[in-house]
């Protein structure tokens, strides 16, 4: 749930519900999910079946809220929103982050806390993380480039292809 | 690891990793989590073999004047549960009839109500989520419906 939590959530975004709304995608998707947890022997399949439930479970939502509304004429509308390009990105994306965020969770405290820092929007100054953590502003470069070697060598993050990242990295310039 | 990123890509990449996890409420998660707990209920399962919205399209589009009563039946090999959603609850039937407890489960937690000798029951407040049906009879038989959505 936590790894795939992310993945659900963002295709609901995407799609523009209110939170009810996301509830009731969530809770829905879950359910199926846990009936189906018997069947799904192959987990690599999860993140795409998962995908593939959230764009359904949406656009049934989607689709009754216009029907309410009398707006548009529901289904045809709503299947533009269906692209298998995106749903494919979504599930890449998401496979990404969850090997990033399992590559965190690997790392020692102090390597997570500085990582952390480095990361978080608005960036932490030095001065801050130095002030924050207790190193000296001088270190920090050298701890942040050992800590992101560790991580780089983590098993979490050896079934991520080549292709991944460069994919990865198109995203980042785009 | 293959040696795509650098130091400075591999930052944004985790930083982008950690605010699509942050960007998810913990309800959401929590909803999820409750969900899981499902798994392994020992209990025979019924199968939905009549939806009125269902099974009742034809005859509706002839006669839509009236405003129906949405009726639902399930089926195991042991008992058969029958619902029946009316105006603020929702009033059911074991057949064949006999006493017991019946179970409301929705992701959120799980009530219960008494079913009398004649196998009658009702759930109030209607549930506003999907939920389930479990029901125990005295004599030890124990159903559980699959999911419902009103």
């Amino acid at each position: 749930m936590e790894r795939y939590a992310p993945l659900v959530w963002s295709i609901c975004a995407r799609f523009g519900l209110s939170n009810h709304d996301r509830e009731d995608v969530g809770q829905n998707v879950w359910l199926l999910l846990v009936e189906q947890l018997g069947k799904l022997r192959e987990p690599a399949a999860l993140p795409g079946w998962l995908a593939t439930t959230t764009h359904r479970e949406c656009l049934r939502v989607v689709t009754a809220s216009r029907k309410s509304e009398r707006l548009g004429t529901g289904l045809d509308d709503a299947l533009q929103f269906v692209d298998n390009t995106i749903i494919d990105e979504e599930i890449l994306m998401a496979e990404r982050n969850a090997a990033l965020r399992a590559a965190f969770a690997e790392l020692p405290p102090k390597c997570q806390q500085l990582l952390a820092m480095l990361t978080s929007d608005p960036p932490c100054s030095y001065a801050e993380i130095s002030a924050g953590l207790g190193i000296p502003i001088g270190s920090i470069g050298p701890q942040r480039a050992r800590c992101l070697e560790r991580m780089r060598k983590s098993s979490a993050l050896a079934g991520l292809s080549d292709a991944d990242i460069h994919w990865a990295k198109g995203e980042h310039r785009a | 690891m293959p040696e795509g990123w650098d130091d400075d890509e591999l930052l944004a990449a985790l930083g982008e990793a950690m605010r699509a996890r942050q960007a998810v409420p913990e309800w959401f998660v929590e909803t999820g989590k409750n969900a899981y707990a499902w798994h392994n209920i020992d209990a025979d399962l019924a199968q939905l073999t009549y939806d009125s919205d269902r099974d009742a399209d034809t005859v509706a589009a002839v006669r839509s004047e009236a405003a129906s009563i949405r009726a639902l039946t399930f089926t195991s090999g042991r008992l058969s549960i029958e619902l029946e959603v009316g105006e603020g609850s929702l009033i059911g039937q074991i057949v064949p009839p006999r006493a017991g407890t019946l179970e409301v489960h929705t992701a959120a937690g799980v009530t219960s109500t008494s079913v009398d000798e004649i196998g009658c029951f009702a759930v109030d407040p209607i549930p506003n989520s999907p939920f389930r049906v479990r029901c125990r009879t005295e004599d030890g038989t124990d159903v559980l419906t699959g999911w419902i959505t009103l």
